[in-house]
């Protein structure tokens, strides 16, 4: 574990899966393409409602650290405020492999 | 092919570019600096804080040589790199420290680029970061003398 650092020096970006619409702002956005989001749309019915709703889930979110620049700039298009800045620095790892984040990893 | 300095190398210059860690002075992992382009700054950052420390004479001997290979390895430079490997006494490991390093960072697209040292050279333990910060080298130096603990403190 690495000691916290300010928020704004480069440390970890974090998500927020209950936030994420699956809008693919952030993975349009990225400049090296690190982020990678698998949804499927399902259709919901609210009680009382007139017709179902075509909602977007979230199936996987994963961001390749390998690859990362840290520039935040999927911090800075999300709308919803899904992604944000965290201050503990990643550590290193043993296989390259282990370098590409899930969702349970990027909301720890 | 362009000479990288080494150990060897280091013995002709004089210069010094091996470094212990300043907190932990029983562990005897000696930190080679083989820095190719900017996130070799942050090593340099990790220096000037002071939380590494060059290497003296009367320092005992190392149990691991560890070269921490920092910044875009081009194609070009892949013979350098696999010389400067096979110059470092054993034991020995490799970090790569930073995006380039691990996979070719930004620039994994490029004719010009190595996908990551790995191509080249056994790694260790990979670094994310673009450039990592000196508390994650520090971190990983330490990750390293723990999974060999028993061989490398004295």
């Amino acid at each position: 574990m690495i000691e916290d650092i300010a928020i704004e020096s480069r440390g970890t970006i974090k998500l927020s899966a209950p936030d994420c619409t699956s809008c693919m702002l952030c993975v349009r956005e990225c400049p090296v393409w690190c982020i990678e989001i698998d949804s499927h749309t399902e259709q919901v019915t609210p009680e009382g409602a007139r017709r179902p709703r075509s909602v977007a889930v979230l199936d996987a979110f994963t961001i390749d650290w390998g690859l990362c620049m840290y520039c935040g700039i999927c911090v800075e298009v999300c709308p919803f405020d899904a992604l944000a800045w965290a201050p503990s620095p990643r550590g290193g790892v043993g296989e390259a492999e282990q370098l590409v984040a899930g969702i349970e990893d990027l909301s720890g | 092919m362009i000479e990288l300095p080494t150990p060897a190398y280091q013995s002709v210059s004089g210069g010094a570019r091996q470094y212990r860690l300043a907190s932990h002075p029983e562990i005897r992992v000696v930190a080679t600096d083989l820095g190719l382009a900017c996130c070799a700054v942050e090593f340099a950052a990790a220096l000037t804080r002071g939380l590494l420390l060059p290497v003296a004479d009367a320092d005992p001997v190392p149990t691991l040589h560890l070269l921490v290979v920092s910044g875009t390895l081009t194609h070009a430079l892949r013979p350098s790199i696999e010389a400067a490997w096979e110059r470092l006494p054993e034991p020995r490991a490799a970090m790569a420290f930073g995006a380039c390093t691990a996979s070719g960072g930004p620039y994994w697209d490029s004719y010009s680029v190595a996908q990551g040292i790995d191509e080249t050279i056994p790694v260790q333990v990979y670094v994310p970061g673009c450039p990592p910060r000196p508390e994650a080298l520090i971190a990983a130096i330490l990750s390293i003398a723990e999974g060999a603990a028993d061989v490398i403190r004295s």
